[in-house]
């Protein structure tokens, strides 16, 4: 049941994702760029986290199974990286509405050739 | 197997430049100097993995000392160690050169602690063997690239920024969700554990979702032709030291995951993998080099120019004989010297005049009035000469093997398209000498800069080791065919990362002959 639940959870976070990183404000793509990785790290943790009924611990009781507890380093480790990149796409986009006076991306377009 | 120093120190030693870089924050000159000495006793470094590599065969470095596959191991087989010399000794030209350079950017207190970190990324990711840290030093490298573009004397820089962390950012969904997939199907991340499980033939549908999720990551970290579009914009606007390390070897990133893919992974699919690569990589030479051609600016000349060179890489990898793979490592090394020593010669033009102009229409003849104009005349010429394949250079040395294994290979039709895109780089390469160095115009359409431009120390070093590949090819060219020889055997990789009693075919079997 929360099996079907997470696969469901991580394709609506996907489609808003990439919806949103499609849009022209930066702002909002900057905010479809922060769901599709909690979409990302939802799907990792679904990957090990119910194959067991108890947390991984050093002693844990018999007859019990504890869930896979590298999954959840991973996303420690993915949440920290995404959320580093995040931040500096932020501060890029409160750059660029400073210099540009604009958050349209049609309008930030001097590159060309 | 021993824990093996040499390896850490690699990664390490950049590492701790860059903390040190920031602790001498006040005095700029002096962070350079410790940049650029970092990056020195790293690419030493290095060159003792190489040699040791070499006399004791593939080295390991268990972090933490946890046994794999559970903990992370650094592994330093032929193929490693010769890419991470090359990435080491351009990354050291590159700080040479910020030594020496007027840009306003090097003088950045932040700016050697993140090119330091671009180091660490490109070494780390060399060295990892496990897909997750492979992840981890990807996304450090992109980080750094990617402020250290946004903060370029170009205005430009922070537009190109913001593209490239969006595409880069579906580059990173990819390989996480390649990553979770094998993860999910033989719950390892260990790469010599997966190569090993893969081996027996057992194909979930999750697996090849993976092959083709990790592809389309690495394809897209090397710019090839669906996923191009980026790189041109970013790879201009960079600081002069990024441009050329970005340029040459940073892109040397998804060389490396494509044929880590087809000769260790996943080693059944690598037929269907490589009829797609070499058609790809066709396209990315006629793209990259008619794109070289009619561009306007020099620098951007040289981004696409990049891009039609990965395309003859990858070309090589697609025909898939031993020889063509000693031609795709030989030709990937190769051109990460040229490339950058191009890009710094082109730097050097470009900071002698005031605003710091590349385009071609405004510096003819730029390059006949600036200090030492015949050195740097002379200097592109060979690096011209080197890019387009022309002896005494080593860019001959690649393009002689690339067309011995085409010939090997006997696809005519792909070889004839090669060599024919093969002229048209002779063409714009001799067009911007001619332009910039030989044309002398009646009146300069731009202002030179009193104080001069850059230092021509760093792609003095870089086009002498080109010349030097090119007349004395010999090691190279041998130490490609032990590596060639080596990657074609998974089980010497698998054999030397996981302890003896996790190995599925026991040591005492004869090695596996891999087909091809």
């Amino acid at each position: 049941m929360v099996d079907l639940l997470f696969a469901i959870t991580v394709g609506v976070l996907f489609s808003v994702g990439v919806f949103q990183m499609l849009r022209r404000d930066l702002i909002k793509a900057a905010m479809g760029f922060s769901i599709l990785f909690t979409a990302i790290n939802l799907y990792i943790i679904a990957v090990g986290a119910f194959d067991g009924n108890v947390p991984a611990y050093a002693n844990q009781p018999e007859d019990s199974q504890s869930s896979d507890p590298l999954v959840q380093a991973l996303i420690l480790t993915a949440i920290v990286v995404s959320f580093g990149s995040y931040a500096l796409l932020l501060s890029f986009v409160t750059t660029i509405a400073r210099r540009f006076e604009t958050l349209d991306s049609d309008e930030v377009n001097e590159l060309v050739g | 197997m021993e824990n093996n120093l040499l390896i850490i120190g690699v990664v390490f030693i950049p590492l701790a430049g860059a903390v040190l870089s920031l602790f001498a924050r006040a005095n700029n000159q002096a962070q350079r100097y410790i940049g650029f000495g970092a990056a020195a006793l790293s690419w030493l470094w290095s060159l003792f993995l190489l040699v040791d590599v070499v006399d004791n065969g593939p080295q390991i470095y268990r972090l933490g000392d946890w046994q794999p596959p559970f903990g992370i191991v650094l592994v330093a087989d032929s193929f490693s160690a010769l890419f991470t010399v090359m990435a080491s000794t351009v990354m050291m030209s590159g700080l040479l050169y910020a030594v020496n350079c007027r840009d306003k950017v090097v003088k950045n207190e932040s700016f050697t602690a993140l090119f330091l970190s671009m180091m660490v990324g490109l070494n780390g990711t060399f060295l990892t063997g496990d897909l997750f840290t492979m992840f981890v030093f990807i996304e450090l490298l992109v980080i750094a690239s990617v402020s250290l573009v946004a903060i370029s004397d170009n205005r430009l820089g922070l537009e190109a920024a913001i593209k490239y962390i969006f595409i880069s950012g579906i580059g990173t969904v990819f390989l996480l969700l390649g990553i979770a997939s094998i993860y999910a199907t033989f719950g390892t991340l260990n790469m010599a554990d997966i190569a090993q499980q893969l081996s027996t033939g057992e194909r979930p549908l999750l697996a090849r979702a993976a092959a083709i999720l990790l592809m389309a990551a690495f394809l897209l970290k090397s710019a090839v032709f669906p996923f191009h579009y980026w790189q041109p914009d970013f790879h201009t606007t960079a600081p002069t030291p990024v441009h050329a390390v970005l340029s040459s070897v940073v892109v040397k990133i998804g060389v490396y995951g494509i044929i880590r893919m087809t000769t260790l992974l996943f080693v059944e699919e690598a037929a269907q993998i490589r009829q797609w690569i070499t058609i790809l990589g066709v396209i990315s030479i006629y793209f990259g080099s008619l794109g070289a051609f009619r561009t306007y600016d020099g620098k951007r000349m040289l981004a696409y120019s990049t891009f039609g060179q990965i395309g003859f890489i990858l070309v090589a990898i697609g025909w898939g004989t031993p020889l063509a793979m000693v031609a795709a490592i030989v030709y990937a090394v190769n051109h990460a010297f040229i490339k950058s020593a191009l890009l710094m010669l082109m730097g050097v033009v470009s900071s002698n005049t005031k605003e710091k102009t590349a385009t071609l229409e405004k510096i003819v003849g730029v390059g006949t009035k600036i200090r030492y104009a015949w050195a740097v005349s002379l200097l592109w010429l060979l690096g011209g000469l080197a890019l387009a394949g022309l002896p005494p250079m080593n860019g001959f040395i690649s393009k002689l093997l690339l067309v011995r294994s085409g010939t090997e290979a006997e696809d005519w039709l792909v070889l004839g398209l090669v060599i024919a895109a093969g002229l048209i780089t002779i063409m714009y390469m001799l067009r911007s000498w001619q332009t910039v160095f030989q044309t002398k115009p009646e009146t300069f359409q731009v202002e030179f800069k009193k104080e001069g431009g850059d230092g021509i120390l760093a792609p003095s070093f870089l086009i002498a080791i080109c010349l030097g590949l090119g007349i004395y090819a010999t090691p190279l060219f041998e130490r490609a065919e032990a590596t060639v020889e080596e990657i074609t055997t998974p089980q010497i990789y698998i054999e030397s990362v996981l302890p003896p009693e996790l190995l599925l075919n026991p040591v005492a079997d004869a090695p596996q002959e891999v087909q091809r």
